[in-house]
């Protein structure tokens, strides 16, 4: 049974032929081919500043016999660098997940091991099957000033690396985005456009843990976002649209006392409701369309919706 | 004593719970700000941690979506109860330790008990509201702070305010988890299935 | 017998030793010695030395060697002169060592054993002081003394660069004796046994972080050190903002020199040490300026109720509250002391001391204080030349007559034992404003009254008034408010 040796990108590594003297005469082959005599050091093998491609399977034979004295698998790799680790709540009050990641690949198998204490008590992080670089800590205690302290370590045949996080219980609150955003134009009204949306579904309680919003909107045709935060409610009517243009809208989410904002929704995209062209005179027409493509552009100021009370 | 559950009373119910949400958010904001007032002018660093604080209530709460309404208000009155007498203390020892030079500080402490007071006087309305008898608050004579060297009691002061901060939240989801169910229901009023 | 050497301790006796080569084995031995002429005094002995009085001049020593048996195995004869012998004092025996935690200071007490030694002799001490582990030296001092042939107990302070809690300080002293008439070889005692000062760190429970919310100069250096538990370690102590480099003292107690320490803010400057498992322990420093000598220090009266006195601060301490300059009015004639509330934040400082019955002489003195340093002002005062009396209130003017008014006011105030001379602004319409003076006798917060006569008839007047003293002036009050008359017509 052939075992695996592990070896850092770069070492110099030297084989013995199983139990053959240093002056036996033998044969090495690398992933089924010979190696030639000038790795070569009696019957070592000897392998300089190795490098990545020469992992693989190596074979030691007897020189006559060709009887097998010796085999290994070779894995060139490098010790494992500091962790990536990142943790949220985006389903508080529930709980909390942490996940992470390396930096750059170590080529060779690495194995992660988690830890997570609040105050002076350790906390159980359930794994997640898929993916595997995550698992989920519940909320044992709701308001609590103590730290949450997560420490991954990350260990490789070749070394060892870690990396830990020190958070309050409210500061990694982060809602997932805000879902089925529709925007659609209002009959008969040229500069309006009703957009709607409902809460992230990983928020478990939206009635006790409202959300608040934060959207913004502007016509394809310019770069400057205009935006609107609303303190309740999963609705809005913007009233200000440039008529005929078409809009991309976005919504965010933020638990209305703690933690920070979600990312932005999916975009979507809307046109104001125009009138149909009449089929009587279309000089008519002409000379008024020309006379408002000349309007100079003024941006709309941010409109600020106060918070039209608590609950 | 008029029934708990009449048209009027979840009408005045419903007024003190978003009354008091507002007031608890103000001076949660407000606590957020003399909270940097307190880091700045007691040259702390703001993530220096402080242990538990004796005598100071812990918002922190084990199975907080099981507790009763009453339950709610009785753990919020006692808390800021405390509060009024640490906030009180804090006020002496600034104006003891830095007399005339406390800048920003002791009216921003001054102001914000003074809306602890409010927020007390508030609970008890409520909690009168569910047909309970307000517990009498402990003897006249607050317990004395302990003594503390000087760097301990500004990490005393740093403590009392975070927890306080963490109170005004605490607050604010306990009275929407009663704004959510009419007056004296003491039933459980939280989450289905969290924690 | 040979190498016979002789020491003594006190002038008087020495204590001579021999080696014996021979290796044979020997029983006792006999020493014969004769000092001045007198005849030789010999003793059976098996120790290899003796004590015999210092001679005069010489000695001469005649020491025999006996086997086991009594057989005398070999003899010799010494000449010993002063100058062969030496005078090594003995070590001086410290009587106590104290420690005085809040200034970090060691009292050290030792017996200079003078009933030992003739009278005059000029005795020179060093102390030295050593700490941390292993031990290091810290200082090297040196002190001298005359001896009085009586054992006097010496004190000696040393003032430690760092808190006597932070690690155990050791002390030992050892003595020189300059005996100018001894020609013999003179040389320092031994050490005294080291006494110690045992810091927190050697307390099974010993911790903390010191000096503990102290006070000092601005330009001080200071020494913080972080006391904690067996087999924590210190990570890093900081001074304000900053980390410094840490000072091993022993393996339960870290320092940090900090140099030419700046102003502190009000709430004072946090040293804090951060140790593992998240140990964590702090202090305040507050760094400031001992109070000024007060300036312009003037004092008056407005009603003689209160003296008012005012000065100018100069240089702000930087200290506030518990640790704020403190400010104390003491009047020496009556003995009679004021202290005076002040708000520091501030530019004038004022202080009130109570006018007393039957004195005009005030013998002021201002003592100025903080935890830094305290000066004083002085000021001698006679009080009948420093008043400035309060405004004058409800002026009103009344007459029934083409030319001449009557003025009426009143003064708070108690000012029966002085003159008053009032100042009365008379203004009209485009013509000149004019100045009346009128003197009174005081009154004791009384009205006073004042004619004025060749007005013109039918003219709107303007009136106000003001007073002071009218001997020894010393300030105009402020200007009464302002009352308007026409007089009648002609």
């Amino acid at each position: 049974d052939s075992h695996i040796q592990y070896e850092r990108v770069g070492a110099d590594v030297t084989m013995k032929c199983g139990s053959m003297d240093w002056d036996a005469a033998v044969t090495w082959m690398a992933n089924g081919t010979d190696i030639d005599d000038s790795h070569l050091n009696g019957s070592y093998l000897i392998l300089k500043n190795v490098d990545l491609t020469q992992s693989g399977q190596y074979f030691c034979y007897e020189g006559s016999s060709w009887h097998l004295k010796y085999q290994t698998i070779l894995r060139v790799g490098v010790p494992p660098k500091e962790p990536v680790l990142m943790c949220r709540s985006n389903n508080y009050p529930k709980g909390f997940y942490c996940s992470w990641h390396l930096p750059s690949p170590t080529y060779i198998p690495n194995t992660f091991n988690i830890s997570v204490i609040h105050g002076t008590r350790e906390m159980v992080c359930e794994k997640d099957v898929f993916p595997k670089n995550r698992c989920h800590i519940r909320y044992l205690q709701l308001f609590s000033t103590v730290k949450y302290k997560v420490t991954l370590t990350v260990t490789n045949a070749l070394g060892k690396n870690s990396t830990s996080l020190t958070f309050d219980e409210f500061a990694i609150v982060k809602p997932d985005p805000p879902e089925s955003v529709v925007a659609k134009p209002v009959p008969n009204n040229p500069r309006r456009l009703e957009v709607s949306w409902q809460n992230p579904s990983s928020w478990p309680d939206p009635e006790s843990f409202p959300l608040k919003f934060f959207l913004r909107y502007r016509p394809l045709i310019l770069d400057q976002w205009q935006h609107v935060e609303l303190s309740d409610g999963t609705s809005h009517t913007i009233t200000d649209a440039y008529a005929g243009k078409e809009y991309i809208i976005q919504v965010a989410a933020k638990d209305n006392d703690i933690g920070t904002w979600s990312d932005w929704s999916v975009a979507v995209h809307a046109t104001p409701w125009t009138e149909e062209p009449k089929h009587l005179t279309t000089e008519v027409q002409i000379t008024e369309t020309t006379s408002t493509s000349t309007s100079s552009f003024m941006p709309p100021p941010t409109t600020k919706i106060c918070d039209k009370g608590a609950g | 004593m008029a029934a708990a559950d009449t048209p009027s009373a979840s009408l005045r119910h419903h007024d003190l719970c978003s009354r008091g949400i507002r007031l608890a958010r103000k001076m949660r904001s407000d606590v957020t700000d003399l909270l940097d007032i307190y880091v700045e002018q007691q040259g702390l660093d703001a993530s220096i941690s402080v242990a538990a604080v004796e005598g100071v209530p812990a918002a922190a709460a084990e199975r907080w979506a099981e507790q009763t309404g009453t339950q709610r208000l009785l753990d919020n009155l006692a808390a800021y109860r405390a509060f009024r007498v640490l906030l009180a203390q804090m006020l002496e020892e600034q104006r003891e330790q830095l007399g005339d030079a406390n800048g920003e500080l002791g009216p921003a402490l001054a102001a914000v008990l003074l809306q602890v007071s409010a927020f007390a006087y508030h609970l008890e309305e409520l909690l009168e509201l569910e047909s309970r008898r307000t517990p009498a608050e402990e003897g006249s004579e607050p317990p004395a702070p302990p003594r503390l060297s000087l760097f301990e009691q500004k990490l005393r002061g740093l403590g009392v305010l975070r927890e306080l901060a963490q109170w005004a939240v605490r607050s604010v989801r306990d009275l929407r988890q009663l704004a959510k169910h009419g007056p004296g229901s003491s039933a459980a009023l939280g989450l289905a299935d969290s924690q | 017998p040979q190498n016979l050497k002789c020491v003594t301790h006190n002038l008087r006796k020495m204590v001579c030793t021999w080696e014996i080569s021979s290796k044979r084995r020997h029983g006792q031995t006999e020493f014969c010695y004769n000092t001045n002429d007198l005849p030789p005094l010999c003793f059976k002995t098996k120790e290899k030395r003796v004590e015999i009085p210092v001679p005069e001049s010489f000695t001469t020593v005649k020491i025999t060697t006996y086997s086991i048996s009594g057989a005398a195995l070999a003899t010799r004869h010494f000449e010993i002169h002063k100058k062969d012998i030496s005078f090594v004092p003995l070590a001086p025996h410290i009587l106590s060592l104290t420690p005085d935690l809040s200034t970090s200071t060691l009292t050290l007490k030792w017996s200079d054993n003078g009933s030992t030694f003739p009278y005059g002799l000029d005795a020179s001490w060093e102390i030295e002081i050593l700490r941390k582990e292993p031990m290091e030296n810290v200082t090297h001092e040196s002190y001298n003394s005359k001896l009085t042939h009586e054992d006097i107990v010496h004190s000696w302070n040393w003032k430690s660069d760092m808190p006597l809690e932070c690690t155990s300080h050791y002390v030992r002293i050892r003595q020189y004796v300059n005996v100018t008439q001894f020609d013999g070889h003179k040389v320092w005692s031994d050490w005294s046994p080291l006494e110690v000062v045992p810091g927190k760190d050697t307390e099974p429970h010993g911790s903390g972080l010191f000096p503990q919310d102290t006070v000092v100069a601005v330009g001080s250096n200071v020494t913080f050190c972080c006391v904690h538990e067996e087999g924590r370690q210190v990570q890093r102590m900081s001074y304000g903002a900053k980390d410094y480099p840490l000072i091993r003292l022993s393996s339960r107690s870290s320092a940090i020199r900090v140099l030419n320490a700046s102003a502190s803010d009000a709430s004072g400057t946090n040293i804090v040490c951060r140790m593992s498992e998240n140990g964590m322990d702090g202090t305040v420093l507050f760094v400031g300026y001992g109070p000024d000598i007060p300036q312009d220090l003037s004092c008056e009266t407005s009603n003689f109720v209160i003296i008012k006195c005012t000065w100018k601060p100069g240089r702000a301490s930087g200290l506030y509250g518990v640790r704020g300059t403190k400010y104390s009015l003491f009047e020496s004639v009556s003995g009679k002391n004021v202290s005076c509330e002040v708000n520091e934040m501030k530019k004038e400082r004022v202080c009130g001391f109570p006018v007393l019955a039957d004195q005009k002489t005030y013998n002021f003195v201002l003592g100025v204080s903080n935890p830094i340093g305290q000066t004083k002002a002085l000021l001698l005062v006679d009080l009948n030349q420093r008043v400035n009396p309060e405004t004058p209130e409800k002026l009103t003017v009344y007459g029934n007559s083409s030319t001449s008014v009557h003025l009426r006011w009143f003064i708070n105030g108690s000012f029966a034992e002085i003159r008053l001379l009032c100042q009365i602004e008379i203004s009209s319409g485009h013509s000149e404003q004019k100045l009346h003076n009128v003197s009174m006798p005081g009154g004791k917060f009384s009205t006073y009254t004042a004619q004025l006569n060749t007005l013109h008839p039918y003219t709107k007047y303007q009136f106000r008034v003001r007073c002071s003293a009218a001997d020894h002036f010393w300030r105009w009050s402020d200007w009464s408010g302002t009352e308007k008359h026409t007089t009648l017509e002609a």
